[in-house]
C-alpha cells in the first residue's frame, strides 16, 4: 500500500489535433422490420437476430423491389454501388467537415480513404479528388481490407503525417458501404451480417497548428494489440462468386478478455487510470461486444452512451463508426479543456486498436 | 501505512480497518476527511495484499453526518463539496475489495449513507440511524438514491420524510444491516464476519457486486448481455480453471 513512483501525467501543451469531423449517411433509412418485410423474411431464427442486436434503425443502399421481391445483385452491380455510395457521401461527409472551417479540398495536404467494403482501382482517394478538385500534388494513401479498427490506423497515419508536417492538412475519409458487401442466403451467420452492418461515411480534419486550430483534442498516443490465434475470427470468405463476410461467435468474449492489455499499457505508461478518462469513443461493434468492453473495463452505460445510440440508429458502421460517436460526444457540448478521452476499435486481426486524446 | 488526520488506519493480514476519527466533531465529515477517504480507497484498490476494507467509527460513535462548519458564512454554499463527497461515495461503493461496515453507536446522515455503500453491514444493539437531512431542509445525498433499493420506496420515504430514529434491531428486520450484536460480541462479530466473506476473488466480487446494482434497472435482454459478459470473464480466470482440474480428479 506504499504509493510507488509511477510515470505522472503531463498535459501536452501541442500535437496533433482533431480540428473538425464531418459524416453522412444515405438518404433511405430502414426499421430492421422494413428490412425483413422487404426480403420476406419469415424464419423465426433469423427475425430474432435482426430484432434482438439493439439496432432500430440503419441508413442502407437497397435496390427497389421489383413485382414485390427484392432483386439478387450481381457482382458488378455491388461493386457499382460503392463506388456511387462512395462519390454520394464521400463530399457530403468531407465538406461537412471542411466548410465550417472555411476549407475546402484544394487545402488538404494528404487525403486518407478507408474501406473494407469495396475494392477500387484506381482508389477511393484518386476517385475524389478527381471528384471534388483536390490539388494535384495531394499526397494520397489507401487504407483497404482492415475492417472495423481501421478508422484508428487511419488516424495512426494522419497523425504522424501532421507531426511531421505541422501546419499541413490531413484529411481522413472512412467509406463504409457495407450493404455493397451483403449475399443473402439463409445461413444464420449471413443474416448476423445483414442484421448488424450499415452504410456511412465519416471525415475528419487532423493538423498540428498551434497560431491557427487550437480547439478539438490532442491525439496524443496510441496503442495496438493483434490477438494472433483469433485470425480467423472475422473474414472475407467466397460465397459463389461474392464476399461474405464471416463474424465468429466468440468475438465479444475474445475483444473482452484482452481490451484491457492495450488500454492498460496506453494509459500506464502516461501515468494513468481509468478513473482519469472522462470520454470513451468506442466503435460500435455490436450490443456483446459493448458489454464485453463495459464490464471487462469497468465502463458503465453511461460511458458508452455515444457507442449505444449509433448502434441502435445507424448499426456497425465499421471503420466510420467510432467517428459517428466522436461526432455525438462534440455535439453534447460536455468536453472541458483538461479532459482525457480514449477511443477504442476492434476488428479483425483480431485487432483493438487504441487511441489517447488529451482536449 | 500511512496516517491521516480526519481517520485512522491499520492493516492486520489482508484485513484494513479505517475508524473515522474526529473526536472533537462527534466524527461529523468534514472535506478533509472526503480527501482522506479518497486518497485512501486509491491506495487500497491498487493494493494487491488487501482483501477487506472494514469501515468503522470511533470513541463509541460511528459518525454525526456533516460537519456544517465546512461551509462559510462569508459566501454563499456551493454543490461542489457535496460533489466531491458523492464521487468518493461512488469510489468506496465500487472499490476492488470486500467492504465491512460496522457501526457503533450513533450513525447519521452522511455516515449511513456510507454503511448503504458497503458489502456487508452490522451493528451493536444500541446503534441507531438517522436520515435528518429533510427535517433540517436539505437532502440526504444520494442516500435517495440507495435506500430505496434497500428497504423499498414506502419505508425509504418513512425514513428520509420524518428523519426518524432506527434501532439496530429494525436495521437488521428491514435488510439494511446483516446482524446485530450485543456490544462486547461485537468485535467477534466483525471478525466472523469478515471471515464469512474470504475467499476473495476480485473478478467474482466485481462482476456480481455489478449485476446487483444494476438489477433494478435493466431490462432482462440487456442484463442477460451483461451477464454473459460477466460470467464469460469469471469463467476465463484462473480460479475457474482450478475448479475445472479439480472436477477431473482422474486427470
Amino acid at each position: 500500500m506504499t504509493p510507488k513512483s509511477k510515470p505522472v501525467f503531463r498535459r501536452p501543451e501541442f500535437g496533433a489535433r482533431i480540428i473538425s469531423v464531418g459524416t453522412a449517411v444515405p438518404p433511405k433509412k430502414y426499421t430492421q422490420n422494413e428490412v425483413l418485410d422487404l426480403y420476406h423474411e419469415q424464419d423465426r431464427r433469423i427475425r430474432k437476430i435482426f430484432l434482438g442486436g439493439n439496432i432500430e434503425t440503419r441508413h442502407l443502399y437497397l435496390p427497389e423491389p421489383s413485382n414485390g421481391q427484392m432483386p439478387v445483385e450481381s457482382n458488378q452491380e455491388l461493386i457499382d454501388k460503392h463506388l456511387n455510395g462512395v462519390l454520394e457521401l464521400g463530399p457530403k461527409a468531407i465538406t461537412e467537415c471542411l466548410s465550417p472551417l472555411g476549407l475546402a479540398p484544394y487545402d488538404v495536404d494528404f487525403f486518407c480513404c478507408i474501406s473494407s467494403t469495396g475494392f477500387l482501382c484506381p482508389g477511393i482517394s484518386a476517385h475524389l479528388v478527381n471528384k471534388m478538385r483536390f490539388r494535384e500534388n495531394v499526397q494520397r494513401s489507401d487504407i483497404l481490407g482492415m475492417g472495423c479498427n481501421a478508422g484508428l490506423n487511419g488516424l495512426q497515419a494522419v497523425s504522424a503525417f501532421t507531426r511531421s508536417n505541422p501546419g499541413k492538412k490531413a484529411l481522413l475519409l472512412c467509406t463504409e458501404i457495407c450493404s455493397a458487401a451483403y449475399v443473402y442466403n439463409k445461413s444464420v451467420n449471413v443474416a448476423v451480417v445483414n442484421s448488424l452492418f450499415g452504410d456511412g461515411v465519416a471525415a475528419v480534419l487532423v493538423c498540428q497548428d498551434n497560431e491557427n486550430f487550437l480547439d478539438g483534442p490532442i491525439i496524443f498516443d496510441f496503442e495496438s494489440h493483434i490477438i494472433v490465434e483469433a485470425i480467423g475470427a472475422m473474414k472475407f470468405e467466397l460465397d459463389g462468386t461474392k464476399l461474405s463476410f464471416y463474424l465468429d461467435r466468440d468475438i465479444p468474449y475474445v475483444i473482452g478478455a484482452n481490451v484491457e492489455k492495450p488500454l492498460g499499457r496506453l494509459l500506464g505508461r502516461h501515468g494513468l487510470k481509468r478513473r482519469d478518462i472522462a470520454h470513451w469513443v468506442i466503435h460500435s461493434g455490436g450490443k456483446k461486444v459493448i458489454d464485453a468492453i463495459e464490464y471487462n473495463i469497468g465502463l458503465t452505460d453511461y460511458d458508452v452512451r455515444h457507442t449505444l445510440n449509433i448502434l441502435r440508429n445507424y448499426g456497425n458502421l465499421s471503420s466510420a463508426a467510432f467517428l459517428f460517436s466522436y461526432k455525438e460526444l462534440m455535439r453534447e457540448d460536455i468536453v472541458k479543456k483538461g479532459d482525457v478521452g480514449v477511443a477504442i476499435t476492434m476488428g479483425p486481426g483480431t485487432t483493438i486498436e487504441t487511441a489517447l486524446l488529451i482536449w | 501505512m500511512k496516517q491521516y488526520k480526519t481517520i485512522k488506519v491499520s492493516k492486520e493480514g489482508n484485513v484494513v480497518t479505517v475508524a473515522i476519527h474526529r473526536p472533537d466533531a462527534s466524527n461529523a465529515i468534514n472535506m478533509q476527511m472526503v480527501n482522506e477517504f479518497s486518497e485512501l480507497i486509491d491506495l487500497i484498490d491498487e493494493a494487491s495484499d488487501v482483501s477487506v476494507l472494514v469501515l468503522r467509527g470511533s470513541g463509541g460513535i460511528f459518525c454525526s453526518g456533516m460537519d456544517l462548519r465546512e461551509f462559510s458564512l462569508d459566501k454563499p454554499p456551493d454543490i461542489y463539496g457535496l460533489q466531491k463527497w458523492e464521487q468518493m461515495c461512488r469510489q468506496l461503493e465500487n472499490l476492488n475489495k470486500f467492504t465491512v461496515a460496522a457501526i457503533e453507536g450513533d450513525c447519521i446522515g452522511g455516515g449511513f449513507q456510507m454503511v448503504l455503500l458497503c458489502d456487508a453491514r452490522i451493528a451493536e444493539n444500541r446503534a441507531v440511524f438517522q436520515f435528518d437531512e429533510v427535517k433540517r431542509g436539505f437532502l440526504p445525498g444520494m442516500a435517495t438514491f440507495r435506500l430505496a433499493r434497500y428497504i423499498g420506496v414506502g419505508r425509504a420515504k418513512n425514513l428520509i420524510l420524518t428523519g426518524k430514529k432506527m434501532r439496530a434491531a429494525q436495521a437488521v428486520d428491514w435488510g439494511i444491516l446483516d446482524h446485530v450484536c450485543e456490544q462486547v460480541k461485537f468485535e467477534e462479530t466483525l471478525a466472523q464476519t469478515v471471515n464469512n466473506l474470504l475467499p476473495f476473488h476480485p473478478d467474482a466480487l466485481a462482476m456480481s457486486r455489478r449485476l446487483i446494482h444494476e438489477s433494478f434497472n435493466n431490462s432482462y435482454e440487456n442484463f442477460f448481455g451483461h451477464f454473459l459478459a460477466a460470467q464469460d470473464r469469471c469463467i476465463k480466470s484462473d480460479v475457474f480453471r482450478k475448479l475445472i482440474v479439480k472436477a477431473h480428479p482422474e486427470g
